[in-house]
C-alpha cells in the first residue's frame, strides 16, 4: 500500500459535535453519581453514616463497602473491598441521585469516621525503605552486561551526575465517565477506556456474569495517554452497582481535580546515571540506578533504564529500578512511559560528554550506534537511526551550529540542542472483519477504540486499499464489545497488531471475489486467471487480459447481500529480531536570562518507524508527542503537600501543560524505512514525540546560557540569579 | 421563580427560541449539554480553565462552564450544532478537517466556536492567532494544525 494523505475519517463528526463520547449516551431517568473521598493519606475507615445523606431531596443510593462486597474480589476491586485509605482523594463511598447538584450535596452530608495512621507522603519520606520490583514495565528490573563498575574505573570520561523528573499527569480533555444501564442480567456499558474487551472481562468477574451479557461501548475516546486503564475500573464498577440496585441508568463522570489522583501518573523519578568514554568517544560504561514512586496498594515501575540497554553500543552496562512505596496515587504509563525520563538523562549526559570531549553531539551518537540489540542479542528487525540524525541535521541546518552563547536576538539568547528519541515495539493479538455490500461499499469492524491516533482512519486505509474501494465508499466501526475483539489501545500497537488481521480478511474476500468473478458466465472476466486479477478503483481487472468488471456490477449480481471476511493474528510469539522506532529531535531556544523565560523557537523532528500509512495523521501524532514533551520538559509538574499529602494546584490553573501561545515553529521528516520482518512492514509511531525532546530542549538551554539543568520541569527559578548548586551538582 | 425555586427563562439557541426552568445555580453548560441535550459542547474542567465549554452569546466567546444560565434569560446562544453539520460544513470546519487540526476532537467544538470569534477581532498574524486561542487548550497536541486553519480562513 502506498502512503496515502488520506483526512481522518471521523473528522466531519467531530468537527460539527456530533460525535458522541461516553458521557454522552442518552438515557432516561439517569442518575447522576459523585464519589465521597477521603480526606486522609493513611488510615482505616471506621464507620460510614449515610443517614443524613439519604435525607437529601433526590437521594437514590449510597455505595461503599458493604455493598461492594457482592463483586467477586481481584485486584482491580481492592481498593473497594478493603476499609484501607491509601491515598488523599481515595474514593470511600459512590452517592447517586437525581440530578448532579442532589448528588454533590447527599455526599457531603455522607459522614466518615476515620482511624488516621502515620503515611509517607513524598519519596524523600522513605529513602531506607527501598525495594526492588520485579518488574521494570515489560522487561526485568535488572539488567547487566561486562563490568560496568570496572570499565568506569578505567574510563578516560566519566559523566556520573543525578538527574531528576516530576510527577506528570496524563489530563486527556474529556474526564472519565461511564454511563451504565441494566436490563434485567445485560449491562450496556459506555465508558471511557482504551480497552472495550478488557474492561468487558473485568466486570464479568466483577459481577460473575458471562462476559456476552455486558457490552462495552466507547464510540470515541476524549484522549486516553495511558490514563484510561485498569485504575478507572473500580468506581466504574461502583458506579455499575447503583445501577443495578436502583435498576435505573446510572453516570459518573470525573472532575478534572480527579485526574489526578483517580486516574494514574508518571512517577517521579531519581536517577543516578554515569557514563564512561575512552578517548575516541567509544561509550564503555553505563550505570543507570532508578529510584521511582509507587504506591503503597499496587506496584508499577516504568522502563525508565531500557534507554541504557538498548539505544547505544556498549559492552558494560548495569541498570536497575527501585521503587519507594507512599501514600500518593498510583503511577501507570504515560506517554513514552520510561523512555521520557529515561531519555532526559541519558542524552544530557550524551551532550555533556560531547562537550568535554570536543566532539559534536550528533558525531558521538553515530559513534555510539548499536547495530544489534545488545541487550537481548538479537538483531534489529531494522533501525533507522542513522537516518533520523542524517536527515534530522541537515534539514534543522544543524552544521551551521554557533559558538555556545554566542547567538541573540534582542533579549533573547538562542541555543541549540539535540537528542535521540527511541520506543519498543510491542503486538498483540487481533480480530477484525470487513463486509462488503452489495453496492460494493465496505464497512470494517473492530473491537479496538480511536483514542484520537488515527485508528478509524487507517483501518479503513488498509482495507480499502487492499480491496481496491475508494475511500468515500468506506465506513468503520470500533469501540464496541458486540465486534471482533481488537486490541487496547497503549504502547503504540493498535496499528501494527491489526495488520496482519486485516490483511487476512482481505485476502480472503478477495479470492472469494476472484473466484466468483472468473467463475460467472455472465462477468467479463469468466474464464480467466483468478491469481491474474488486480483490485483497484472499484473495479476488478486481468492483469494480462484487456477485461474487467466493477466491484459493485459484480456485487449487484451476485451477492447483493454482501459478502463478509473475518481474519485474525495471534500474538507474536517468541521473538527472533528486537524492534524499535528511532527518531533524531532538534530544538532551538531563546532564553532571556534576567527574566529566566524559555521559549521552544522550533522543533526539527526525523523519525524512522517502518512504513507510513498515512503520514498526514503520522505527523499529527510526532508533534502532539513533540508539545507533550514541551509539557514535561518546561511546565508539567504536579507537586504533595508533605504535611497533608494533598495534591497542591489540582487543577489547570496551577497545572500547567503547552497552549498555542507556547508553540515552536516544527518541521518533521519521515524518514524511509523498510522492515522486512515486521507485519507489512509497519511500527507504531505514538510515543516517539514525547522521548528525547526534553533532553533535547534541556540541551539547548546549555548551548544558550551555559547552564545545566538536570531536573524536569526547567522552570524560570532555574534559570535565573545565580546558577544554583542544584542545577549544576555533580 | 416558581415553587420548586426554578427560574423559567426564555432564550435563542442556536437560532430557535427555548423555554426553560433551571435551578438557580445551573451552569449554561449543564443547561445545553444535559437539560437540552446538545453535548458538542464539552465540559473539560467545569472551572474554567480549559476552554473545552466555549459556545457564542450575542457573537461573543464565553465558557459556558463559568455562565449562570439563569441569567441568559432573552440572550443569543451558539453552540458547535448552530455552526455547521456534516453535509454543510462552516468554512472553518472545512479548513480544521483539511488541515488535520483535531485528533481526539474533545476540545474541538471549543476550539472553532474561540476561532469563530477571534475571526471576528481580526487578528493580524499568526502570533496574534496563537496569542487569542491560549484560553482553549488540546492535549493531543493539535495546535500548529488548529492555527493553520484558521489562518487560511483569515486570508493570513
Amino acid at each position: 500500500m502506498s502512503a496515502d494523505p488520506t483526512l481522518r475519517l471521523e473528522a466531519a463528526l467531530k468537527v460539527t459535535g456530533q460525535a458522541m463520547y461516553p458521557a454522552e449516551a442518552p438515557m432516561q431517568g439517569m442518575l447522576h453519581a459523585v464519589l465521597v473521598e477521603a480526606p486522609i493519606p493513611c488510615g482505616e475507615v471506621l464507620s460510614l453514616d449515610s443517614a443524613q445523606a439519604a435525607l437529601t431531596p433526590g437521594f437514590a443510593d449510597l455505595v461503599s463497602y458493604p455493598e461492594a462486597q457482592l463483586l467477586k474480589p481481584s485486584g482491580v476491586t481492592a481498593l473497594i473491598h478493603e476499609r484501607t485509605v491509601h491515598f488523599v482523594g481515595q474514593p470511600v463511598a459512590l452517592v447517586a441521585a437525581d440530578s448532579l447538584l442532589a448528588a454533590r450535596a447527599a455526599a457531603r452530608a455522607v459522614r466518615v469516621e476515620y482511624q488516621e495512621r502515620p503515611a509517607v507522603t513524598v519519596l524523600g519520606q522513605a529513602l531506607d525503605q527501598v525495594y526492588a520490583p520485579a518488574l521494570a514495565g515489560r522487561a526485568p528490573s535488572e539488567s547487566r552486561r561486562g563490568d560496568a563498575a570496572g570499565a568506569l574505573a578505567e574510563a578516560t570520561l566519566v559523566v556520573r551526575h543525578r538527574y531528576e523528573t516530576a510527577v506528570n499527569n496524563h489530563h486527556p480533555m474529556e474526564p472519565h465517565a461511564v454511563v451504565c444501564n441494566w436490563v434485567g442480567d445485560l449491562a450496556t456499558v459506555h465508558t471511557t477506556t482504551q480497552a472495550v474487551f478488557g474492561t468487558r472481562s473485568i466486570i464479568a468477574h466483577a459481577f460473575q456474569m458471562p462476559a456476552e451479557q455486558a457490552r462495552v461501548i466507547t464510540r470515541f475516546l476524549g484522549g486516553g495517554f495511558g490514563c484510561k486503564g485498569q485504575l478507572w475500573w473500580p468506581w466504574m464498577l461502583l458506579a455499575m452497582l447503583a445501577s443495578r440496585r436502583t435498576g435505573r441508568p446510572v453516570r459518573l463522570e470525573l472532575t478534572r481535580a480527579q485526574l489526578f489522583t483517580l486516574a494514574g501518573r508518571r512517577a517521579e523519578t531519581v536517577q543516578d546515571l554515569a557514563l564512561g568514554f575512552a578517548k575516541d568517544g567509544t561509550l564503555t560504561a553505563i550505570d543507570h540506578q532508578v529510584l521511582a514512586q509507587t504506591s503503597t496498594h499496587a506496584e508499577y515501575a516504568d522502563t525508565t533504564a531500557g534507554v541504557s540497554r538498548w539505544l547505544y553500543a556498549c559492552p558494560n552496562v548495569t541498570t536497575a529500578h527501585r521503587l519507594i512505596r507512599t501514600n500518593q496515587p498510583h503511577p501507570i504509563p504515560m506517554r513514552a512511559p520510561g523512555s521520557a525520563p529515561g531519555t532526559f538523562a541519558m542524552e544530557s549526559a550524551m551532550d555533556e560528554a560531547a562537550e568535554r570531549l570536543g566532539v559534536d553531539p550528533v558525531d558521538l551518537r553515530v559513534r555510539n550506534f548499536a547495530d544489534h540489540d545488545q541487550d537481548s542479542g538479537r538483531p534489529w528487525s531494522s533501525n533507522g537511526l542513522l537516518e533520523c540524525y542524517r536527515i534530522g541535521a541537515e534539514r534543522f541546518g544543524w552544521s551551521r551550529r554557533p559558538a555556545r552563547g554566542a547567538t541573540c536576538d534582542g533579549r533573547w539568547r538562542i541555543g541549540w540542542g539535540m537528542a535521540s528519541t527511541f520506543y519498543p515495539q510491542h503486538r498483540q493479538g487481533s480480530r477484525a472483519r470487513i463486509r462488503l455490500g452489495g453496492d460494493a461499499s465496505l464497512l470494517v469492524q473492530c473491537g479496538t477504540q480511536d483514542m484520537g491516533s488515527g485508528t478509524y482512519t487507517v483501518l479503513g486505509q488498509m482495507a480499502a486499499e487492499a480491496l481496491g474501494v475508494p475511500m468515500a465508499n468506506v465506513s468503520v466501526e470500533l469501540g464496541d464489545t458486540w465486534l471482533p475483539e481488537g486490541p487496547f489501545s497503549a504502547g503504540s500497537q493498535v496499528t501494527v497488531s491489526l495488520v496482519p488481521s486485516v490483511e487476512m480478511a482481505t485476502a480472503t474476500m478477495k479470492a472469494t471475489l476472484a473466484a466468483m468473478a472468473v467463475g460467472d458466465p455472465d462477468s467479463p472476466l469468466a474464464g480467466q486467471d483468478a491469481a491474474d486479477l488486480v483490485f483497484a478503483d472499484g473495479t476488478i481487472r486481468s492483469r494480462t487480459g484487456n477485461v474487467g468488471e466493477s466491484l459493485a456490477a459484480l456485487m449487484a449480481r451476485r451477492a447483493p447481500e454482501g459478502l463478509e471476511a473475518e481474519g485474525s493474528a495471534a500474538p507474536p510469539e517468541a521473538m527472533t529480531f528486537s524492534s524499535m522506532g528511532y527518531g533524531a529531535i532538534f530544538v532551538e531556544v531563546g532564553v532571556d536570562p534576567d527574566l529566566g523565560e524559555v521559549r521552544v523557537r522550533r522543533i526539527g523532528g526525523a523519525f524512522a518507524a517502518g512504513r507510513i500509512l498515512n503520514p498526514l495523521l503520522t505527523r499529527s501524532q510526532y508533534v502532539g508527542g513533540l508539545i507533550g514533551g514541551i509539557g514535561t520538559a518546561l511546565h508539567e509538574r504536579t507537586v504533595t503537600d508533605a504535611a497533608s499529602g494533598r495534591i497542591l494546584g489540582d487543577s489547570f490553573a496551577d497545572y500547567l501543560i503547552p497552549v498555542h501561545a507556547d508553540m515552536p515553529d516544527f518541521d518533521i521528516a519521515l524518514v524511509d524505512e523498510h522492515d522486512p520482518h515486521l507485519p507489512g512492514g509497519v511500527k507504531g509511531v505514538g510515543m516517539l514525540g514525547t522521548a528525547g525532546v526534553q533532553a533535547a530542549i534541556a540541551n539547548a538551554i546549555h548551548h544558550a546560557v551555559g547552564r545545566r539543568i538536570r531536573h524536569l520541569p526547567i522552570r524560570i527559578e532555574d534559570l535565573i540569579g545565580e546558577d544554583s548548586g542544584r542545577a549544576t551538582d555533580s | 421563580m416558581s415553587d420548586d425555586g426554578r427560574i423559567a427563562l426564555c432564550l435563542t439557541l442556536n437560532g430557535a427560541l427555548r423555554q426553560v426552568a433551571v435551578a438557580p445555580c445551573d451552569t449554561l453548560l449543564d443547561l445545553i449539554r444535559d437539560t437540552l441535550g446538545l453535548t458538542g459542547t464539552k465540559k473539560g474542567c467545569d472551572m474554567g480553565a480549559c476552554g473545552a465549554c466555549t459556545v457564542l452569546a450575542g457573537g461573543r466567546r464565553i465558557k459556558a462552564c463559568l455562565a449562570l444560565a439563569a441569567s441568559y434569560d432573552g440572550e443569543t446562544i451558539t453552540t458547535i450544532e448552530g455552526i455547521g453539520a456534516p453535509d454543510a460544513l462552516h468554512p472553518l470546519q472545512d479548513a480544521f478537517i483539511r488541515h488535520d487540526a483535531l485528533q481526539c476532537g474533545y476540545c474541538t467544538p471549543g476550539q472553532i466556536l474561540s476561532a469563530i470569534s477571534l475571526l471576528d477581532e481580526k487578528p493580524k498574524d499568526l502570533a496574534a492567532i496563537r496569542e487569542g486561542m491560549s484560553g482553549n487548550l488540546c492535549r493531543c497536541g493539535a495546535y500548529p494544525n488548529i492555527v493553520a486553519a484558521i489562518a487560511e480562513v483569515a486570508g493570513l
